[in-house]
């Protein structure tokens, strides 16, 4: 069988439609939290700002004015079907002149530093050198299957800020893990704009538990995540950061933390990866499919 | 919740009846500062030369503003984390600064900097760009137009919703 051809332009398509669906509103699922948060809620101050902050998604939405002033990083979860042929010069290529291209179209915010050291090792600018191509987060996968899926996130930087990682020894206890999961949310604070998203990645090594939490961020649950005790202990930890009452912009209610998701991989004997990433509430995620 | 209606600069006798947790829906004049901004406002200070900002009439405002889209005022704006500032803070409360507006929690030292020198800590809620935005009357690029959303930029605005967070 022949692969089918998947163009440069069905991708351009798909990536400027989904920014132009996410820079304004959040998730529709985000919402449902909010206003189940809202109506839980039992101080002003954070009523008051719950109220702003579902006013502002319709508002946002209507008159098309980013969520956020921090339109983020674009973050790209790509999923290759194996029956699949792309045009030259390759995904990240065109997702990044598709996405200069939304830039500028939609008025996003550059928020890209190219050289991260700020010039003070002069030469050490990691950006690409063709400036009509945007620098951005790929992750590439191949599925079975003849479809094109793309989940694209635009991720602020003040919540990624107060993401942590820790190797923790094999024989490390729920508690401790979950202690570490519970403080970092707590020691953020106000930072990354509470109420947040919490994704986790617990195993693989360095790097998979870091994008494992990621993963659980941006990615929709699957069917197989359905494991009662892992849900369990995610709602118990959602309730123990709850309970400490940092709440809204970390000034105090009910809700801190809108969802935690904990996404698992195998890993060394040797090896306990915890991984913590948090999102806040302006989450501007979606997907494609080709 | 009190809510009050503030103009800029805001008198020392209002100023010391605020508490934490009070509405403030805030106008007057606000300078957008980021971590760059700071660096070059405290190296200003440190070359002995004089702050361009009148800090004493105005609010600093955490804060780096997307593009201008065509037709409109302002392009979106809103608090950034302002911990990040904390390093710098201290400073420019000795050289005047009043009032700061940004999101999250401050450092031990900025807090009690904030507290001897009579000054007001204010927090926006982050993510509500577009309510935010809707208050602004008008905006100038003021310094370091080479920053471009690190820039300063000169922002009138009428009933910008604020809390209280240190006073």
């Amino acid at each position: 069988m022949s692969p089918r051809l998947v163009s440069k332009g069905q991708i351009q398509a798909a990536t400027l439609s989904a920014l132009e669906e996410i820079y304004c509103q959040p998730e529709a699922r985000i919402i449902e939290l909010l206003k189940s948060a809202r109506a839980n809620e039992t101080e002003p101050l954070a009523m008051d700002m719950l109220d702003a902050i579902l006013a502002n998604a319709e508002l946002a939405a209507r008159d098309r004015v980013p969520t956020c002033q921090d339109t983020g990083l674009l973050v790209v979860f790509a999923q290759l079907g194996t029956g699949i042929c792309l045009e030259e010069p390759g995904l990240r290529e065109i997702l990044g002149s598709a996405a200069k291209y939304a830039w500028k179209e939609l008025y996003l915010r550059d928020s890209l530093a190219l050289d991260p050291l700020r010039g003070q090792i002069p030469g050490t600018q990691a950006g690409p050198t063709d400036n009509s191509i945007l620098p951005l987060i790929l992750h590439l996968e191949q599925v079975p299957g003849d479809k094109l899926t793309l989940h694209f996130c635009l991720k602020g930087g003040g919540a990624e800020n107060c993401s942590a990682l820790r190797m923790f020894a094999p024989t490390a206890s729920l508690a401790e893990i979950g202690g570490f999961i519970v403080s970092t949310v707590l020691e953020a604070g106000g930072k990354p704009c509470p109420p947040v998203l919490v994704g986790v990645g617990i195993g693989g090594d360095f790097e998979l538990c870091a994008l494992l939490a990621k993963q659980a961020l941006v990615l929709p649950r699957i069917a197989a995540e359905q494991d009662g005790a892992l849900l369990a202990w995610e709602q118990e930890l959602l309730r123990q950061i709850n309970a400490k009452g940092k709440g809204v912009q970390g000034m105090g209610g009910q809700t801190t933390v809108l969802d935690l998701r904990i996404l698992t991989a195998p890993c060394h004997i040797a090896s306990l990866p915890v991984a913590v990433n948090i999102e806040c509430h302006a989450h501007r995620s979606t997907s494609r499919v080709i | 919740m009190r809510i009050l209606k503030l103009q800029l600069p805001i008198p020392p006798d209002v100023m010391a009846s605020l508490k934490t947790g009070d509405k403030i829906l805030l106008s007057g004049t606000l300078y957008t500062a980021r971590d760059v901004a700071h660096a070059r406002l405290c190296e200003l200070i440190r070359q002995g030369q004089p702050l361009p900002i009148p800090f004493a009439d105005s609010a600093l405002f955490y804060c780096g503003p997307s593009p201008t889209p065509p037709g409109k005022l302002c392009g979106a704006i809103g608090p950034t984390t302002s911990a990040r500032m904390d390093p710098y803070t201290p400073l420019l409360l000795e050289h005047g600064l009043k009032v700061m507006i940004g999101k999250g929690p401050r450092s031990a030292e900025v807090q009690v900097a904030i507290r001897s020198h009579g000054a007001l800590y204010l927090a926006c809620v982050g993510g509500t760009s577009a309510m935010l935005t809707a208050c602004v009357v008008s905006r100038a690029t003021f310094l370091w137009p080479e920053l471009d959303s690190e820039a300063v930029y000169r922002l009138v605005v009428q009933y910008l919703p604020c809390y209280v967070a240190l006073v």
